[in-house]
């Protein structure tokens, strides 16, 4: 029957299996889409020299600045004298146990905001009356500063870890939550219906299916998550001072306030930038790459 | 499992069909927005039978394959399968681009509860078989677009077949719906896959329900044609391709009566 048809295709040059056996393998050969992975020296390159530089160049300028004379000194300190404050903090241990005080507090209100926001997330995605009913105030939330719910927490549960963990959690489980969301409105309509066509059921499409191909979506959330409540603790711990709750970089920021030392304040202020971007560069970049990577999608260093 | 290019005379199919629709009409919308998509539309399909559903855009011919892949519901009629869930591939090959070709293949077996072993094991088989023997462990957005449809192809076979094996019946074999699979591919592409697939049916026995609005695509794989109209969609006729002796001839035969279905809504 339809032998007889082939004749009149391309398929003529296919007169015997092996033909068409070679003609598959170099269509193969000719379109599988070559990926080019540039060396790790030129990712170096590219990747870690020009924030090096820009840095440099920044304290260059402040240098020239400070030289200058524009302002007084306690308005703007050298580049010397504000690394020398951070320098003796780390020498005498002052600096970590500040840093470690912030830190242990972002990193356990950010695992209990995403231990919150996931099942919100869920639900918001996947029921429409629940979508329609939160949905908004949801992206409200994540535009309202988190330093708003400061004087509402500290006159709810007064000066201690609560208020510093709810405004945390204010600032953090609207973004993973809508992080969430979004990656899964991102999900192609024809994943589940595939799934659905090879008998997948409802639970092991959303196990299978649904969640990790929300996942680039959630982990950019997880990203957004952790910027919001590293200032909202930020926030939190400048406004709400007290023995009672330890001294951690916004303590320390305040303090250098209170006692007009400007080279505190901005070796505050360069502490706190350094937690933030470490914590990005050192977990959450990595992660995104490899979620991205693994799926043809990855781009830059 | 030898795999020839060459047709033979399709055997008599006996016992009952793989694939029976009945009267299946199909509304989308209600009062003055209703759109009849299809209309008491009946086919039966052989086990083992490669049929192609052929019709302009808007035939419904989407439709009817959605409905015997059991993802929409006919507003009246029925659809029944022998098979279990027919297997579905689609024009875009839609694998889950965090998993490598071997894992898409393995999916509908672990889906279906299959171990680890076995699975992998049976992944390897449907590779080799759609010629990507040794590409298990490559992603999808490293494959090409004929590599990546094939995967699907596996994937939909293993989806039909489960584990498959050796001496299994027609009736077994499963059921393949194929929704204009080669559509995005380029012309030389596609007419490599459109023997492989000819191949694979060859050598699984698979019952065949394919999709297309390409008329040669539909002469050179079918043993039958079935021509469905355009809104509404409903059989208009039928070719049996191996009684035609001449393939230009019956591919003009075609032509002409799917031009004529398509000038109709012009009048």
């Amino acid at each position: 029957m339809a032998a007889d048809s082939t004749t009149t295709t391309a398929a003529t040059a296919a007169t015997t299996d092996d033909d068409a056996v070679d003609l598959g393998r170099g269509l193969d050969a000719l379109d599988t889409p070559t990926e080019q992975r540039t060396p790790l020296w030129k990712r170096l390159l590219t990747g870690v020299v020009p924030p090096i530089v820009a840095v440099v160049l920044f304290v260059v300028v402040w240098q020239i600045l400070w030289a200058s004379a524009i302002w007084p000194e306690f308005k703007l300190p050298s580049p010397e004298a504000v690394f020398g404050t951070i320098g003796t903090d780390v020498a005498d241990g002052r600096a970590l146990s500040i840093i470690w005080t912030s830190i242990s507090r972002a990193v356990l209100g950010f695992l209990l905001a995403v231990v919150i926001a996931t099942p919100i997330g869920l639900l918001v995605a996947s029921v429409p009356l629940v979508r329609s009913a939160i949905g908004p105030v949801l992206t409200g939330l994540q535009s309202l500063p988190s330093v708003a719910w400061v004087p509402a927490a500290v006159l709810w549960f007064g000066l201690n870890d609560q208020t510093i963990y709810f405004v945390v959690l204010m600032g953090a489980v609207p973004s993973i939550a809508n992080g969430l969301v979004s990656g899964i409105e991102q999900v192609p309509p024809l994943l589940p219906r595939v799934g659905f066509a090879m008998g997948a059921s409802r639970s092991q499409s959303a196990r299978l299916i649904m969640l990790p191909a929300a996942l680039p979506g959630f982990l950019g959330g997880l990203k957004q998550g952790w910027a919001f409540a590293w200032r909202s603790l930020m926030a939190a711990e400048i406004i709400a001072t007290s023995p009672s709750l330890g001294f951690g970089l916004g303590a320390y920021l305040n303090e250098g306030q209170a006692l007009s030392d400007m080279p505190s304040v901005m070796a505050a202020i360069i502490l706190i930038l350094i937690v933030g971007i470490g914590v990005e560069l050192l977990f959450f970049r990595p992660a995104e790459l490899r979620v991205l990577r693994a799926r043809g999608l990855g781009t830059g260093p | 499992m030898t795999a020839t290019l060459e047709r033979h005379a399709p055997e008599p199919r006996t016992g009952p069909p793989a694939l029976d629709v009945r009267g299946v009409s199909k509304v989308f919308g209600s009062g003055e927005d209703a759109v009849v998509a299809l209309d008491g539309v009946d086919l039966s399909v052989a086990p083992g039978e490669f049929v192609c559903l052929l019709g302009a855009s808007g035939c419904g011919k989407s439709t009817l394959l959605n409905l015997v892949a059991g993802l929409d519901r006919p507003t009246s009629g029925t659809v029944e399968t022998t098979a279990a869930r027919p297997a579905v591939m689609f024009q875009e090959a839609a694998l889950l681009p965090w998993l490598d070709a071997g894992r898409n293949v393995e999916l509908p077996l672990r889906l279906a509860g299959i171990g680890r072993a076995q699975r992998r094991e049976r992944a390897r088989e449907l590779l080799a078989l759609v010629r990507l023997e040794g590409q298990a462990a490559k992603r999808p957005h490293e494959l090409s677009g004929g590599m990546r449809q094939r995967v699907a192809l596996a994937r939909a076979l293993a989806a039909a077949t489960g584990l498959g094996g050796e001496g299994k019946s027609r009736e077994e074999a499963g059921v393949l719906l194929m929704d204009e699979p080669f559509g995005a591919l380029d012309a030389i592409t596609r007419d490599v896959l459109q023997a492989e697939l000819l191949r694979v049916w060859e050598a699984t026995g698979t019952t065949v329900l394919f999709v297309t609005h390409d008329v040669r695509e539909s002469v050179r794989l079918a043993e039958r044609v079935v021509l469905l109209s355009s809104r509404p969609g409903r059989v208009v006729r039928e070719w049996a391709t191996s009684t035609a002796d001449d393939a230009e001839e019956l591919h003009g035969d075609i032509t002409g009566e799917l031009r004529e279905v398509i000038s109709a809504h012009g009048r």
